[in-house]
C-alpha cells in the first residue's frame, strides 16, 4: 500500500510540475501580446490627456465617418474609394508580428523591427497610389519603413530647437509651418517672424490652394460651412494660413536621395530655426562644432519637421495621394491639441498649462483638404465616402483580451493578404480537406457478425520427431510390452533372443535390436508393418 | 460527433471563407458562412436516445444447437420526438441471427414503443449475455451523430447437448452397477424409511416425526433409505489441451456433451452423479441425484473452457477419498499429454472402482486443422493405442471416440476392451 501511495505521489507531482511548466509557457507567448502595464496611448479611441479622442471628434462633428484599423494595414487593400479616405498613423508604439512573407525580390524574408511589414508598407504605398492620403506622425517609433518608402527618412535622434516653449520645457517645440524658420521673441513666437503655408495660403494657384483659403470671406452660416467649419466666424470662412503647431519630444526627418519614390514631388513644409541641434549619442547634451566628430558627435543647424510627398506638384488630393510626414507623434494628443479642454480638467485633473496653438487647425485643415467634395455644387461638405482610418493596430490595448484579438486579426488578415501566407494557408486547406476525406469515418453500419472461427492447432513442431526412426522403435517397443502384459522392468529384463522371439517377425526384430539407418520408404514399411503386428 | 457530411461542409465553409477574404470575394464568403450556419442551425435540432427498453426471451437455459426468440420492446419515454434513431441489440458473435433482425431505425412520437423481434441459433454451449442495446441518434440532415446504448442485459446458459444412450451399451462386467433404482440400506434423500435419529439444526421440518415426538417428547427426524443405486462420478479433461480442432469439433466439446448424456442418463434412472472437472484447477459437483443436480451438472458443463495443465493424478489423489467405494469413475479425457493417466486409473480400479476411459482422439481432431504428414500421424495413433492399451491393461474400460463417431457408437466400444 505504502509502495502504491509512493508512486501516486510521484505521479501526481510529475503532472503538476509539467501543468506548471506549461502554464509559465502560455503565460510567456501571453504576455507578449498583452500588456497590462501599458494604459492606451495615442488611441483615437480612448480620452485619456495622451490619447486623441478630441481629433477624432472634430472629424466625426464634419460629417466624416472615422473607423479604426486594429489589425493590419494590409486592409488598405480592401478600401473601395481611396480618394476620399485619410489613413492616420500617431505614434507607432511597437512592432509588428515577424512572421514570414515575401520581399519585393521574391524571397521570403523574416520582418523584424521595422514595424511594418514590406506587404504592409506596400499595401500603405499601394493606398496612396490610388489616391489616399496619409498622415504618419512619428518620432522614435516604428513608422521608418513607411516613410523610406516615400524618400524620406526618421533621423530617430532627439531634436532641440530655441523655439521651444519656456513654460514649459526644452521638449515642447514650436513647428511653424512655412517654408522659412520662425524665431522666438522672448517666451513666445515672434510674431514677425511667422509667415503662411507656402502651398494652401497660396490662393493663386487654385489648384494647390487650400479649398478653406479659397473660400475665404465668402458668408456662410455654419451649418453650410462644412469642414471648413474651423475656420467660421461671424458669418463668413475666416481663412488664415498661418499655423504654429506645437510639438513635444520629437526628431528630424531626412530626404533620402535618388530614392525609388512613388510619389514624385517631395516638399518641405516645416523646418526648424538655425540654431537647432540633435543630441546624437542621446546624453541629453548639445556638444557640436563645425565638423562632426566624436568629441562633438551632435548635430547643429536647420532641420527638416515635416515633409509632404505628393504624386504631383499642386498636391491636389484629386492628382493622386499624399502623405504627410512630421517628425513628432504626438501633435494631435488631447492634451496639445485641445489645449483648452486640457487646461479645465477634461482629460484629468492637470497644473500643466498647455500654450494656445493651432494644432487643431492644422490638422483638420489636412482633413478639411482630403475630404472635401469635389463636386462644386455640394460647397464646402465633405464627400460621401469621406473616411479617416486610425491605425490602432501598433497600439498597445488596454482591455485584457483586446490585444490577443488583435493578433488573431492580425493573423487573420495576414494569412489572406500575405502571399506567401496565402500560399500557406491554401496549403493548409488542402491538408484540412485531405485529413477529412482520409481520417473522418462515419460511425459503421451495425451488422451482427456470426463468428466462431476458433481453432486448436496442436503442436505442429513435433510431427518431425514423430517420423524419426528411434521415436518409431520406442512406439514399437511399448507396443510388443503392452501386447504382451509385460511391467516396464520385465520388458527391460528380457534377452535379445527373448524379445525376438516375442516379435516373431524378423524385419520388425532386427528394426527392434538393430540400430542401422532406414531410408524414408523402408521407414514407411517398416511403420505399415509395425501398426500390423500383433493384429495376427 | 459529425459525420464526414458535417465534416466536409464545416471544412469547405471555413475555406470558402478564407478565400472570399484573399480575394475579396463577398459572395464566396457569405456562401461559407451560410454553410458554417448551416451546421450550427443543425446542430440545434437533435433527437435523443432517452428511450426505455425491455428484452424478453423465450428461455433463460437452452440447448446447443437450439433457437432462442427474442423480444425487444423500445419505449420513447421523453416528451420530444426521437428524431431518426438506430436501435441495435448487441448479441454474442458466437450465436446466429436465424431469422429477423436485431437492429431497427426508428422515429418514436413521445410515448410510442416499437418492438423487434429475432431468432437466434445457439450452436455453442456457453454462459452468454445479451447486451448492452446501442442507440444511434442522427440529426435531421445526418449531420451529426451521438451514439449511446443502454446497459440492459439478459444472460442466458447454453447446455451442452443430450444424445441419447442406449442402456445396453453401459454394460459391464459388473452388472449390479447398473442395475436401475433399488433402494439401498444407506441413509439419504429416497423414498422408504430407514430409522428413526434426534432432530439437529438444519434438518426439515417435513422430516420430523411428529408422533415419535409425542411419545418421547424429543423432537425425532425420520431417515429415509437412498433411492439411487450407486454414485457415479465423471472426471472431465478440461486441459488447455482439449481444445485441439475446431470450434465445434474438439476433445472438450465431445466431453462436455459425452458428460450431459451420461449426466442424463444416470440421473434418469436416480443414480447419483458426481462432477469433476480438471484443467486450471478442479471444480468438484458432488453426487447428487434429481433434476437439481442435473442442472447444476449442466451449468458446470456450459462454463468449461479449456486451460491448465493439471494431471489426473492429482485429480484421483484429491478425489478417490470421496468416492464411494466400488462407483463406477467415468474418466473423460483425450489422455494426452498426461502421464499421469496410467497410474490414476490403476489408483482407482485398486480401490475397486468401475472405471471407463472414454477418450476423444485428440490426434484425429488435431488432423481437422492441421496437415499431420501421414508417418507422422501413423506413429502418433500407434502411441495413443499403446496408451490406451495400457489403461485397458490397468483395467480400465477404454473407448476411443473419433470425431465422427456418435456417442452411443462409441460406448458399444467399451465390449472391446
Amino acid at each position: 500500500m505504502v509502495e502504491w501511495r509512493e508512486v501516486n505521489y510521484r505521479r501526481y507531482g510529475l503532472q503538476t510540475a509539467f501543468w506548471s511548466v506549461m502554464f509559465v509557457l502560455l503565460l510567456m507567448i501571453l504576455s507578449n501580446f498583452i500588456n497590462l502595464s501599458n494604459t492606451n496611448q495615442l488611441s483615437a479611441y480612448d480620452d485619456d490627456w495622451n490619447d486623441m479622442s478630441a481629433f477624432r471628434q472634430d472629424i466625426k462633428d464634419m460629417g466624416i465617418e472615422t473607423r479604426s484599423l486594429v489589425s493590419s494595414p494590409l486592409l488598405l487593400a480592401d478600401i473601395e474609394d481611396p480618394r476620399n479616405t485619410t489613413y492616420v498613423v500617431a505614434g507607432v508604439e511597437r512592432d509588428t508580428l515577424s512572421l514570414p512573407q515575401f520581399d519585393d525580390d521574391g524571397f521570403i524574408t523574416i520582418a523584424s523591427d521595422d514595424g511594418y511589414s514590406p506587404s504592409e508598407v506596400e499595401a500603405i504605398v499601394t493606398f496612396v497610389e490610388n489616391g489616399g492620403t496619409a498622415i504618419i506622425l512619428e518620432d522614435y517609433g516604428f513608422a521608418g519603413t513607411i516613410a523610406e518608402a516615400f524618400g524620406v527618412r526618421y533621423n530617430g535622434d532627439q531634436l532641440f530647437d530655441t523655439t521651444y516653449v519656456p513654460e514649459l520645457n526644452f521638449n515642447y517645440v514650436w513647428m511653424c509651418v512655412q517654408t522659412t524658420p520662425c524665431s522666438m521673441n522672448g517666451s513666445q513666437i515672434d510674431t514677425d517672424s511667422l509667415s503662411t503655408h507656402e502651398r494652401w495660403a497660396d490662393t493663386s494657384s487654385a489648384l494647390s490652394a487650400h479649398p478653406c483659403a479659397i473660400a475665404n470671406g465668402q458668408a456662410v452660416t455654419l451649418e453650410d460651412s462644412g469642414v471648413c467649419a474651423h475656420h467660421w466666424s461671424d458669418g463668413e470662412i475666416a481663412y488664415n494660413g498661418t499655423y504654429r503647431v506645437l510639438l513635444n519630444n520629437i526628431t528630424a526627418l531626412e530626404l533620402i536621395p535618388n530614392s525609388n519614390n512613388p510619389l514624385s514631388e517631395l516638399a518641405i513644409r516645416a523646418v526648424t530655426s538655425n540654431e537647432a541641434g540633435i543630441d546624437v549619442n542621446g546624453d541629453g547634451k548639445l556638444v557640436v562644432s563645425a565638423i562632426q566628430s566624436e568629441e562633438t558627435p551632435d548635430l547643429y543647424g536647420r532641420f527638416n519637421l515635416s515633409i509632404e510627398a505628393c504624386a504631383k506638384s499642386t498636391c491636389n488630393p484629386d492628382d493622386g495621394g499624399r502623405v504627410f510626414f512630421v517628425s513628432d507623434g504626438s501633435p494631435l494628443i488631447n492634451a496639445i491639441y485641445d489645449y483648452s479642454g486640457f487646461a479645465e480638467g477634461e482629460y484629468g485633473p492637470t497644473d500643466t498649462e498647455i500654450p494656445a496653438n493651432d494644432n487643431r487647425k492644422w490638422a483638420l485643415d489636412i482633413i478639411a483638404e482630403a475630404m472635401m467634395t469635389s463636386i462644386q455644387d455640394d460647397g464646402l461638405e465633405p464627400s460621401e465616402n469621406a473616411m479617416v482610418i486610425f491605425d490602432e493596430s501598433r497600439h498597445p490595448q488596454n482591455a485584457v483580451l483586446a490585444d490577443s484579438y488583435n493578433t488573431i486579426y492580425f493573423l487573420l488578415v495576414y494569412f489572406t493578404g500575405e502571399g506567401l501566407a496565402m500560399l500557406v494557408l491554401f496549403l493548409i486547406l488542402f491538408i484540412a480537406f485531405e485529413a477529412v476525406l482520409i481520417r473522418k469515418k462515419d460511425p459503421d453500419n451495425w451488422r451482427h457478425v456470426f463468428s466462431i472461427i476458433y481453432y486448436g492447432f496442436g503442436d505442429a513442431n513435433r510431427y518431425p520427431y514423430y517420423s524419426k526412426v528411434e521415436k518409431i522403435r520406442q512406439v514399437f517397443l511399448s507396443k510388443v510390452r503392452n501386447q504382451n502384459g509385460l511391467t516396464r522392468e520385465e520388458f527391460h529384463a528380457m534377452s535379445a533372443r527373448e524379445l525376438v522371439a516375442l516379435i516373431n517377425d524378423p524385419t520388425l526384430a532386427k528394426f527392434a535390436i538393430e540400430p542401422t539407418k532406414y531410408s524414408l520408404e523402408q521407414t514407411v514399411s517398416i511403420v505399415k508393418r509395425v501398426k500390423a503386428w500383433g493384429r495376427r | 460527433m459529425w459525420t464526414r457530411k458535417a465534416a466536409f461542409t464545416f471544412t469547405g465553409g471555413i475555406a470558402l471563407i478564407l478565400i472570399g477574404m484573399m480575394i475579396s470575394n463577398n459572395q464566396m464568403m457569405i456562401l461559407g458562412l451560410a454553410l458554417i450556419a448551416f451546421i450550427v442551425v443543425n446542430s440545434w435540432i437533435s433527437g435523443h436516445g432517452d428511450v426505455e427498453v425491455q428484452r424478453t426471451l423465450s428461455a433463460d437455459n437452452l440447448y446447443k444447437g437450439d433457437d432462442l426468440y427474442v423480444e425487444l420492446l423500445i419505449t420513447n419515454r421523453s416528451n420530444r420526438k426521437t428524431q431518426l434513431l438506430e436501435v441495435y441489440d448487441n448479441i454474442p458473435h458466437e450465436m446466429k441471427l436465424r431469422s429477423g433482425l436485431n437492429q431497427m431505425r426508428l422515429n418514436l412520437s413521445p410515448g410510442e414503443s416499437a418492438r423487434i423481434r429475432y431468432v437466434l441459433r445457439c450452436p455453442l454451449r456457453g454462459h452468454y449475455s445479451i447486451g448492452p442495446v446501442s442507440l444511434r441518434s442522427r440529426n435531421t440532415f445526418n449531420l451529426g451523430v451521438e451514439e449511446m446504448f443502454v446497459d440492459h442485459h439478459s444472460d442466458i446458459v447454453i447446455f451442452p447437448q443430450i444424445k441419447e444412450v442406449e442402456e445396453a451399451f453401459l454394460r459391464s462386467r459388473t452388472p449390479k452397477m447398473y442395475t436401475g433404482a433399488t433402494t439401498l440400506r444407506t441413509p439419504g434423500q429416497g423414498s422408504e424409511f430407514y430409522s428413526l435419529r434426534e432432530y439437529v439444526p438444519g434438518d426439515p421440518f417435513k422430516n420430523i416425526n411428529w408422533k415419535a415426538y409425542a411419545r418421547t417428547g424429543e423432537l425425532m427426524v425420520n431417515e429415509k433409505c437412498r433411492d439411487a443405486v450407486t454414485d457415479l462420478y465423471l472426471l472431465i479433461d478440461s486441459r488447455d489441451i482439449a481444445r485441439i480442432g475446431t470450434v465445434l469439433k474438439n476433445p472438450l466439446e465431445m466431453s462436455t456433451v459425452s458428460a450431459a448424456s451420461l449426466a442424463a442418463f444416470f440421473l434418469k434412472r436416480r443414480d447419483s452423479v458426481a462432477l469433476g472437472i480438471y484443467g486450471e484447477k478442479l471444480s468438484y459437483l458432488p453426487p447428487d441425484t434429481g433434476d437439481k443436480q442435473y442442472f447444476k451438472i449442466l451449468s458446470a458443463l456450459a462454463g468449461v473452457s479449456a486451460k491448465g495443465e493439471m494431471p489426473l493424478q492429482a485429480v484421483t489423489n484429491s478425489l478417490s477419498g470421496r468416492f464411494s467405494r466400488g462407483s463406477p469413475v467415468f474418466v473423460i479425457s483425450s489422455c494426452e499429454g498426461d502421464g499421469t493417466v496410467p497410474a490414476a486409473v490403476r489408483d482407482l480400479v485398486g480401490r475397486g472402482h468401475e472405471v471407463t476411459v472414454l477418450s476423444p482422439s485428440s490426434i484425429d481432431f488435431e488432423r481437422l486443422v492441421s496437415r499431420i504428414p501421414r508417418m507422422s500421424y501413423e506413429v502418433l495413433k500407434l502411441e495413443r493405442q499403446n496408451r490406451l492399451t495400457t489403461l485397458a491393461g490397468s483395467g480400465a474400460q477404454v473407448i476411443d471416440w473419433m470425431p465422427d463417431m456418435d456417442l452411443s457408437q462409441a460406448l458399444m466400444q467399451v465390449r472391446g476392451y
